[in-house]
C-alpha cells in the first residue's frame, strides 16, 4: 500500500495504491493505515488498478474509510477498478457510495475541480 | 371429421429423419464456465438447449431423431432416454471430431434407409417458431445447407419432394451458440418473446410469467414480467425479481435483494441486500456475459452454490477406502521405519518411479509401493480415493486416488489412454471390488516397472 | 467368444460373438487379421454382448498399433450397453462408428483405397 501526498488548487490529495487482494487479513490494516492518512488530509483517492480480488470485509473496510472522509468534510474516490472489482461494488450496491474514475489522476483532479469559485 | 392429407404421399415409409450432430470443439467454452453442466442441458430461459433442437426437429415432422457426439452421451441418454416423452424415437450413437456431413451420413446409413434426412450440425440455436409449418420446408428444400453460421448449419439430405404449390417456405434463422454472450442474448431474447414462439417450462396465469413447481414466493416479494423461475425456488420478503429476469431451479434470493436482466442458474444461493443486474449468476460465480469477466465470490454469505448432501453410497465408499489405507499403512509402517532412513541417507527416496540401478533397499520399497505411503493419510482424512485415478489428475468426474485402476490393470500408466480405463472404472466400480482393484495394483505395479525397465 | 474373418482385397471383416473380456482378450489379440498390424479390419460388434475395461484394452491397443502402420479399425452395430464403455471412457472418438456393416464396408473399400 504505497500512499503519497499531492497538492492541487490548494489541497492535499492523499492517494494510496492498494494491492492485488483485499479481505478479511488485510483490512483491518488498510482501516489502520487509512486513520494514519486521515491524519493528513480527508481527501483520498484509493488507486485499485492493481486490486484485482476484493471479498465483503474489504468492501466494508473500503465504506468505513469513506465514512470517515465524510465525516471530515471529505471524501474517498476511487480509481482504476478492473472488471471483477467493479462486479462486486455493483453486487452490493457500494458502487452508488463512490464517485469511481477510470484512473487516479482524474480522480485527484476532480477534488481540485470541485474547489473552484 | 376427413383427415388432413398426408405430407408424405410418395414414400409413406419412409419419414423425415434428423440427425443432431455436435461436436465438443464447439462447447468448449461451457465446460469451461459449467465443469459441471452437459453442455447439451445448457439451460436456455429454464429449458436445456438439447429440447429446442428436439422440438424443433418434430416441428419438421421427424419421428426418429438420432444424437451424435465425439464426446460422452450418457448424461443426455439417461435424462432424455428413448424419447417417448416426446413421442419420438430418440438413439444415440459416436462420431468423429473430424467428420463431415457426408461421413455423418456414411456412418448411420442403416438409420437415414433412403429417407430425407435433415441434419442439424453443431451447436447453434434454431430461431423456430412453433406456431409455423416446417415440415413443408423439410419435405421440399433442395438438398443440401439451408441455413448456417459459424458454428453450424442445417442441411437435408436425400431427395426432396417437388414443391405442390407456390406457398413461401418459413424462412429460418440460426444463432452461433458460441460464448456466454450469446447465450446471454438468447436467453434474453427467448424470454422475451418464448411464450409464442417456443415450447417453454413453468406454468403461469399470464404470458411472460411462467413459474415451475414449489415456489415459495413471501408476500413482499415483487415480481416483474417478463419472468421465468424454475422449480424449488424461495423468494424470501422484498425482493424484486425481473424484468427480464430468469432463474433457475434450487434457487435462493435472500431478503432485500433485486434481480433483473440476469439469468440465475440451478443450484444458486443469493444473499441479502444485493443487486443483480445484467449478469450470469451460477454457483458462488458472477459473470459479466459482455466482458466475460468472472469472479468467484469467497463469501458464502453473498453467493454461494446449493449442493445436495452427500449421499450413502459415497460415504460407504470413503469408508471402506479410509478403512483400506488404515489397514495399509499398519502393514507399511514397519518396512517405511526401516526403509526410509536408510534410502534417505542414500538419497534415493523419492516419490515416483525407482531407477534402474536399484539395491537390495530400494527394490524392496518399489515393491511393497511405499513411494505411496506419504499418500496414504490423505485418504483417512476423505481427501484422496485409495484406488481411482492418478493422484494429480484433476478433471471433473475423476476421482484422484492413492493407486490409480491403470496400475492395476493392464494398461498404460502414463499417456491419454490411462484416463480411459479410469473412467471405465468410474463408472463400473463399487466399493467392494475398489478392495481387489487396490490389491491388484499393489501387486502389478513392481511387475511393471520390471517390465519397463527390461524395455 | 468365437471370431469369425471375412477377408476381402482391402481389408477384412472380423465378426466377434460373445465376450471380450480379459480372458478372451489374448485370443482376440492373435486372430489373424487383428495381429496384422497393416490390415485394416471392419469389426462386426452386433452379437457381442459384454466388453469390458480389459476388452476396450484391447481394442484400444489393437487400433494404435494399426493406426502406426497406417490401418484403422471400424466398428459397427454396436449394441447400446457396448455403446456406452466406448461413450464413457472417451474411446468413441478415437474409432470410426457405423450403425450398419454393409456401410461401414463401403466406408473402408472407397474412402482408406483412396488414401
Amino acid at each position: 500500500m504505497a500512499f503519497r501526498l499531492e497538492t492541487q488548487n490548494g489541497i492535499t490529495i492523499g492517494i494510496a495504491e492498494l494491492d492485488e487482494r483485499l479481505d478479511a487479513e488485510n483490512s483491518k490494516a488498510l482501516q489502520k493505515a487509512c486513520g494514519d492518512w486521515q491524519q493528513q488530509t480527508p481527501f483520498l483517492v484509493f488507486d485499485c488498478t492493481k486490486l484485482d480480488f476484493i471479498d465483503s470485509s474489504g468492501l466494508g473496510a473500503i465504506v468505513s474509510c469513506l465514512r470517515r472522509s465524510l465525516e471530515k468534510n471529505g471524501d474517498l474516490k476511487l480509481a482504476g477498478l478492473n472488471a471483477k472489482v467493479s462486479m462486486v461494488f455493483e453486487l452490493t450496491k457500494a458502487k452508488k457510495l463512490f464517485s469511481i474514475f477510470s484512473n487516479a489522476s482524474d480522480a485527484a483532479a476532480s477534488f481540485a475541480a470541485s474547489r473552484q469559485p | 371429421m376427413p383427415q388432413p392429407p398426408l405430407r408424405h404421399p410418395g414414400n409413406h415409409n419412409n419419414a423425415m429423419k434428423t440427425l443432431i450432430a455436435i461436436k465438443e470443439q464447439h462447447q468448449s467454452w461451457v465446460r469451461d464456465a459449467f465443469p459441471n453442466m452437459h453442455p447439451l442441458l445448457l439451460p436456455l430461459c429454464n429449458k436445456p438447449f438439447i429440447e429446442y433442437l428436439i422440438d424443433f426437429a418434430i416441428l419438421a415432422g421427424s419421428r426418429e431423431i438420432r444424437l451424435l457426439s465425439d464426446g460422452s452421451l450418457m448424461e443426455i441418454e439417461e435424462i432424455c432416454q428413448t424419447g417417448s416423452r416426446w413421442g419420438v424415437e430418440l438413439t444415440y450413437a459416436n462420431i468423429r471430431p473430424e467428420d463431415g456431413e457426408r461421413e455423418l451420413l456414411h456412418k448411420n446409413r442403416k438409420f437415414c434407409n433412403g429417407s430425407r434426412t435433415m441434419i442439424l450440425n453443431g451447436y447453434t440455436f434454431i430461431d423456430y417458431d412453433k406456431r409455423l409449418d416446417y415440415r413443408v420446408l423439410a419435405n421440399h428444400s433442395a438438398t443440401g445447407p439451408i441455413a448456417s453460421c459459424s458454428t453450424g448449419s442445417i442441411a437435408f439430405a436425400g431427395s426432396p419432394e417437388p414443391a405442390a404449390d407456390d406457398n413461401p417456405l418459413p424462412a429460418l434463422r440460426i444463432t452461433p451458440l458460441d460464448s456466454l454472450r450469446s447465450c446471454y442474448h438468447i436467453a434474453m431474447q427467448i424470454l422475451e418473446t418464448g411464450a409464442e414462439r417456443y415450447v417453454l417450462p413453468g406454468y403461469g396465469s399470464e404470458p411472460g410469467c411462467a413459474i415451475g413447481r414449489n415456489v415459495a414466493i413471501a408476500k413482499t416479494a415483487e415480481i416483474r414480467k417478463p419472468v421465468s423461475i424454475g422449480n424449488n425456488v424461495q423468494l424470501l420478503p422484498g425482493t424484486i425479481i425481473g424484468p427480464m429476469a430468469v432463474i433457475g431451479s434450487n434457487v435462493i434470493i435472500d431478503k432485500g435483494s433485486s434481480i433483473s436482466g440476469s439469468i440465475i442458474f440451478d443450484n444458486t444461493y443469493i444473499g441479502e441486500q444485493l443487486e443483480i443486474e445484467g449478469r450470469i449468476a451460477s454457483g458462488n460465480t458472477l459473470i459479466d456475459p459482455e466482458s466475460g469477466a468472472s469472479v468467484a465470490m469467497e463469501d458464502p454469505h453473498l453467493l454461494t452454490g446449493i449442493h445436495s448432501a452427500t449421499n450413502s453410497a459415497t460415504l460407504l465408499r470413503k469408508t471402506i477406502h479410509a478403512l483400506a489405507a488404515a489397514i495399509l499403512i499398519l502393514l507399511q509402517a514397519i518396512p517405511v521405519i526401516i526403509l526410509y532412513p536408510l534410502l534417505r541417507l542414500q538419497g534415493k527416496w523419492k516419490n515416483g518411479p525407482i531407477t534402474q540401478q536399484a539395491g537390495l533397499a530400494e527394490t524392496l520399497a518399489a515393491r511393497l509401493s511405499l513411494d505411496r505411503f506419504p499418500l496414504l493419510p490423505k485418504v483417512l482424512l476423505g481427501q484422496l480415493a485409495i484406488i481411482g485415478s492418478a493422484p494429480r489428475s484433476n478433471s471433473p468426474g475423476c476421482r484422484p486416488a492413492v493407486f490409480s485402476y491403470a496400475e492395476a490393470e493392464d494398461w498404460p500408466v502414463t499417456g491419454s489412454d490411462a484416463a480411459i480405463v479410469e473412467r471405465y472404472h468410474a463408472v463400473h466400480s463399487t466399493p467392494f471390488n475398489d478392495i481387489g482393484m487396490t490389491i491388484k495394483a499393489l501387486i502389478n505395479r513392481p511387475h511393471k516397472r520390471n517390465a519397463g525397465a527390461a524395455a | 467368444m468365437t471370431i469369425t474373418e471375412t477377408t476381402g482385397s482391402t481389408h477384412t471383416i472380423v465378426t466377434i460373438c460373445g465376450t471380450l473380456d480379459a480372458s478372451t482378450a489374448p485370443d482376440f489379440r492373435n486372430s489373424p487379421a487383428i495381429a496384422d498390424p497393416s490390415r485394416t479390419v471392419v469389426i462386426d460388434l452386433d452379437k457381442m454382448d459384454f466388453l469390458d475395461s480389459s476388452g476396450l484394452g484391447a481394442l484400444v491397443g489393437v487400433l494404435r498399433r494399426k493406426q502406426e502402420a497406417n490401418a484403422t479399425i471400424l466398428l459397427s452395430c454396436m449394441n447400446p450397453p457396448v455403446r456406452k464403455v466406448f461413450d464413457i471412457t472417451g474411446t468413441c472418438k478415437l474409432f470410426h462408428i457405423f450403425d450398419d456393416t454393409d456401410a461401414a464396408n463401403d466406408y473402408a473399400a472407397t474412402y482408406l483405397r483412396g488414401r
